[in-house]
């Protein structure tokens, strides 16, 4: 799957005709593209997103599939999209038991897809569904994975604006240079979606991780339609999208090296306690005065505990990785040519 | 196919290169001329850790004409450390050697290091005892590196940096290879318990292209050496690596309790300092306890691991 392990060249000249044949055979039956829509309580639009999504996709002229994941609604999205099934075979359903969220969304509606080709589009996004064959045509371009870039945005200013702050964080860390990674709207190959490892919230890292992994990831303008945004109630969403920064940080740069990571903030601490305290060390034994009542012994005591407790953790994860992680690969490879 | 050919080849030589497009043809030229005239079967193993030249244009030409070559081709950089693992997954040789893509190695060495290897090593490395390099940014901090490896790791090695190594096809598919690791193999193969030898070997300037060493990589060195220091000594039992900064924080907090109940019992100290004093010694008390922590969290780690048992070891039976 991941690697071709064939001679281009050699292969294409011992099966010609018959490769000939194969390609003519599943242009007419195979589907090529799968839609994935993660969708809860849109009763009232399931129709509409629908007829978009064909309309757009017929016209594109790729076989396809549209796999709406019913994320537990409450009201009678299920029952929309059951009617819309019943006469279309192309669409699939699936529902989940509880509320799972948007990555085990794209995990499940994987599990079930038919295509090379997957789109994940996200129904709370509210891109234009009839647009998601531009990136489709983007991918033809050449590029591996697409994302949607959400312009002009019609959702509140704060998740405008802490989006921005997001992106921004992102291009600083990852050198990719995306206007709107976390647009949870994505065009890519299957290929891609299985080469890498995502779960809990992580799909929102994806075009970060594909790129970590070499493949060429792009973006495509895509207009936002007006709607009734879901606006966070809590506070705790917009620190957790904080703390996600921490992950796209470490995820890229340090998670198969952690001593390498948590060495560094380790050994300056460590250092600057046994620094303050040979300091003090030196004052008492020098004769300047008594040191029990310095609050500096106890500062340098716990930086150097600290620091030591950091590499400490570092080199547990070190061992993790020694022993747990044997299988996993750093590199990703293109081709394989020759013998 | 693959399981076919398994037996059959002798040696697998793997490169890793990137943009070295002016040197590839060369380095093809150089090592077929040596093997053929070596006469033992082998293939050639050529990763190219995402060249941005036409390195592998090149290399993909080659190896139409070229039955023995292998071209594996990444999609990105993915570094040093990850080409070595690319080649030594798909290698399927006997013997396993490794060189550079710059031409500094000579292939000629090739047959000469597998050879040392019938004396009984799992791993013979070469050593660059006449380095053609530059002194003070290039020989200077390997000398000081390599004492430092020699030191920490005790694998007795006077050049752990030479690209050009033979291994035993075993020993290879047993290391792990992660992040910057490439540095250490012989000190990862000791882990696993292999034998290691040494062999001087050739060295040239430098042709073509331009070298991608630089001197800032020196911290991830130090990481990694203790990392390394810590796998080869206390990876079957990490609580005795914990347990000694248990010990060392507890006796610390132990000699505060000492001082502050000395202190207290002859009215040594004014109130500011037992304050202080008694906080020290939770701290320390509490460092103490953490790291005790940490090492019992270390050993289901290593207990829930991959077997350990698995180590190189050599078996013999003796009569019938």
């Amino acid at each position: 799957m991941a690697t071709e392990l064939q001679n281009p060249i050699r292969d294409a000249d011992l099966f010609a005709p018959d490769d000939g044949h194969q390609s003519n055979g599943r242009m007419s039956a195979e589907v090529q593209v799968s839609v994935i829509v993660p969708v809860f309580n849109i009763a009232g639009e399931a129709a509409v997103i629908y007829t978009d999504l064909c309309t757009s996709l017929e016209n594109y002229g790729q076989a396809f599939e549209i796999i709406f994941i019913d994320d537990a609604s409450t009201d009678a999205t299920w029952k929309r999209l059951n009617e819309i099934a019943q006469k279309d075979p192309r669409v699939k359903l699936l529902r989940m038991r509880s509320s799972f969220g948007e990555t085990a969304a794209l995990q499940a509606g994987l599990q079930h897809a038919q295509g090379e080709r997957i789109i994940f589009a996200a129904a709370r996004v509210r891109v234009n569904m009839r647009a998601l064959p531009k990136l489709l045509r983007k991918m033809d371009e050449g590029h591996d994975l697409v994302v949607a870039w959400r312009t002009p945005r019609q959702d509140s200013g704060l998740n405008r604006l802490v989006s921005h702050a997001f992106n921004w964080m992102v291009e600083r860390f990852s050198h990719l240079r995306l206007h709107d990674i976390n647009s949870s709207v994505i065009a890519t190959q299957r290929e891609v979606l299985e080469n890498i490892v995502f779960y809990g919230n992580l799909n929102i890292f994806i075009p970060i991780l594909a790129a970590r992994k070499g493949y060429r990831v792009t973006e495509e303008k895509i207009e936002q339609q007006n709607g009734a945004f879901r606006q966070s109630k809590y506070v705790s969403e917009y620190i957790q999208r904080l703390l996600d920064i921490i992950t796209v940080i470490y995820l890229t740069r340090y998670s198969k090296k952690p001593l390498h990571f948590l060495g560094f903030f380790g050994m300056i601490f460590t250092v600057a306690g046994v620094v303050m305290n040979l300091y003090l060390f030196g004052y008492r034994i020098l004769g300047f005065g008594g040191i029990a009542g310095r609050p500096l012994l106890l500062l340098g005591a716990l930086l150097l505990v600290i620091g030591l407790q950091m590499i400490s953790i570092g080199l547990i994860g070190e061992m993790i990785i020694y022993t747990h992680a044997r299988e996993q690969k750093e590199y990703n490879i293109e081709t394989v040519v020759g013998a | 196919m693959a399981k076919a050919d398994q037996k059959e080849i002798f040696c697998s030589i793997v490169v890793p290169v990137m943009n070295e497009e002016e040197n590839v043809r060369l380095l093809h030229e150089a090592i077929t001329r040596v093997m053929l005239e070596w006469g033992r079967s082998y293939e050639l193993i050529i990763i190219d850790d995402g060249s941005t030249d036409r390195t592998f244009d090149i290399l993909h030409e080659i190896s139409r004409h070229d039955p023995c070559l292998r071209v594996v081709k990444f999609r990105c950089n993915f570094g040093q450390s990850a080409a070595m693992a690319a080649g030594f997954e798909q290698s399927r040789g006997e013997y396993v050697v490794t060189l550079d893509g710059d031409l500094q190695n000579d292939p000629v060495d090739i047959p000469r290091v597998v050879e040392k290897m019938q004396e009984g090593y799992d791993i013979v490395s070469g050593w660059r005892k006449n380095r053609k390099d530059k002194f003070l940014i290039r020989k200077v901090p390997s000398k000081i590196a390599n004492r430092l490896i020699r030191k920490t790791t005790r694998v007795d090695l006077h050049d752990t940096g030479c690209s050009l190594k033979a291994y035993r096809g075993e020993v290879v598919h047993k290391i792990r290879l992660y992040g910057e690791m490439h540095r250490f193999i012989p000190a990862l193969a000791r882990v696993e318990g292999a034998r290691i030898g040494e062999l001087v070997v050739n060295h040239h300037e430098r042709k073509f292209g331009k070298s991608k060493y630089n001197l800032s990589r020196t911290f991830k060195v130090i990481m990694d050496l203790m990392t390394l220091n810590v796998l080869l000594k206390y990876l079957t039992r990490p609580l005795h690596f914990f347990g000694g900064l248990t010990v060392f924080f507890n006796g610390l907090g132990f000699a505060s309790l000492m001082a502050l109940t000395w202190g207290w019992s002859q009215n040594h100290y004014v109130e500011d300092e037992l304050n202080v004093l008694m906080s020290l010694t939770f701290l320390l008390f509490a460092a103490g306890i953490n790291f005790l922590l940490y090492g019992l969290i270390a050993n289901s780690v290593v207990s829930t691991g991959e077997k350990r048992d698995e180590r190189l070891y050599e078996f013999k039976t003796y009569g019938n």
